[in-house]
């Protein structure tokens, strides 16, 4: 049996591929590689959800159906569409129990929010505070939007498989989300 | 805090910010951005955000990894074979052999009636009798040889080979004898081979041995 010259820097596929041949330090590379921006997606858009226990799940599902992962998408990408699903899931089952008063904003846009995320306490510096307020007070699409558009570069194509839209409809939610926050920021 | 009017070069910053441009599109808008004051604002203030919205809470990768199951390759699935597979194959196959039926048919049709000349002669009940208590069938008998009669026979005689004025002497002595014999012959049921009427001599025991 002969193996592939390993590179240095393996992409996302390569290391995909040696974790199927039983490589669990591939798995590593990967949750070290991705992890972070998985989790600050999360830890925007998924407002009073417990970050860590959405992220473990992500790439728990993540690496339990990656067969049906066929690389069309970046692996990131993928990533935040499982994690997206799973913060909806969450908001879906606290509304059932009746829990929050913001869960009416479910997947459709709905009301602002007004709090501060789970971030606010480690965030010290005033100008964030304020950008991350601005942010907060956007609807959920434009959150995700904004969030993918600004923090993770992701293009709009890239944006419209994460949140399951169109690209035409990513680029006015980031527009819109654009305006508010400049509008929030000018007050 | 205005927005610039240009709003491709405006789509462009946050591409430009994580370094996602080729080289003459990034050229191209670090020009307009020296010119614009607005976009310029804009691109600080996404600087800004990206900044206050990458600080994330620390992941424990260790926990993460050790919720991940050994990967299990997936099961060669036998495609399984259900009756609605079995109903579409019956459909298509009764379809296939219903069609194949109307073109041949179609395709027969005129050139049996071109070729054997069929002719059904219509037998009255003056000439065959009655039908003894047995309605005849409608229907003509058709055949490429030469004209038998069986017992299963319609009241109705078919000639091939040509019209009856076509026949000599001796083969219209013959199906004269043919139609004079009809009237012997007992109705069969066709269905079970079973002879409706007594044809031929039983023995006294009741057996046909």
């Amino acid at each position: 049996m002969t193996h592939p010259v390993l590179s240095d820097d393996p992409t996302d596929l390569e290391l995909v591929a040696r974790w199927k041949r039983g490589d669990q330090r591939a798995a590593t590379q990967l949750v070290e590689r991705h992890a972070d921006a998985v989790a600050r997606f999360v830890a925007t858009v998924g407002e009073r959800v417990d970050v860590d226990d959405v992220v473990q799940d992500t790439f728990a599902r993540a690496f339990a159906s990656l067969d049906s992962f066929r690389g069309d998408s970046s692996l990131r990408t993928w990533l935040f569409t499982i994690a997206r699903r799973l913060v909806l899931d969450r908001r879906r089952s606290e509304r059932r129990r009746g829990g929050g008063t913001r869960m009416h904003m479910e997947v459709q846009d709905a009301d602002a929010v007004t709090e501060y995320d789970a971030l606010d306490a480690v965030v010290a510096d005033e100008t964030e505070r304020r950008m991350r307020e601005a942010v907060a007070r956007l609807t959920p699409t434009q959150r995700e939007v904004f969030t993918l558009r600004v923090a993770e570069g992701l293009s709009y194509k890239e944006i419209a498989e994460a949140v399951d839209t169109t690209e035409g409809a990513a680029r006015v939610h980031y527009h819109n989300a654009m305006r508010a926050v400049k509008e929030f920021l000018d007050d | 805090m205005t927005d610039c009017t240009n709003g491709e070069m405006r789509d462009l910053l946050p591409d430009l910010l994580h370094g996602r441009l080729e080289a003459a599109e990034r050229a191209e808008v670090e020009s307009h951005l020296r010119s614009c004051e607005d976009c310029r604002e804009e691109l600080e203030l996404l600087r800004n955000m990206r900044s206050a919205l990458r600080r994330a809470p620390a992941v424990d990768v260790d926990s993460v990894v050790a919720g991940i199951t050994p990967y299990r390759a997936p099961l060669e699935r036998v495609p399984s074979r259900s009756w609605g597979g079995w109903r579409v194959a019956a459909a298509v196959t009764l379809l296939a052999a219903g069609g194949t039926s109307v073109v041949v048919a179609r395709h027969e049709g005129p050139a049996r009636e071109d070729s054997a000349r069929v002719v059904a002669l219509k037998t009255s009940d003056s000439v065959l009798g009655p039908a003894q208590g047995q309605a005849a069938p409608a229907q003509a008998a058709t055949t490429t040889g030469s004209p038998t009669v069986s017992a299963a026979a319609p009241r109705e005689l078919a000639l091939a080979g040509g019209t009856i004025g076509d026949l000599d002497d001796k083969e219209l002595s013959t199906l004269i004898d043919d139609i004079g014999s009809l009237d012997a012959v007992t109705p069969v049921d066709v269905d079970n081979g079973a002879a409706a009427g007594p044809i031929a001599p039983t023995s006294p025991s009741g057996t046909n041995n």
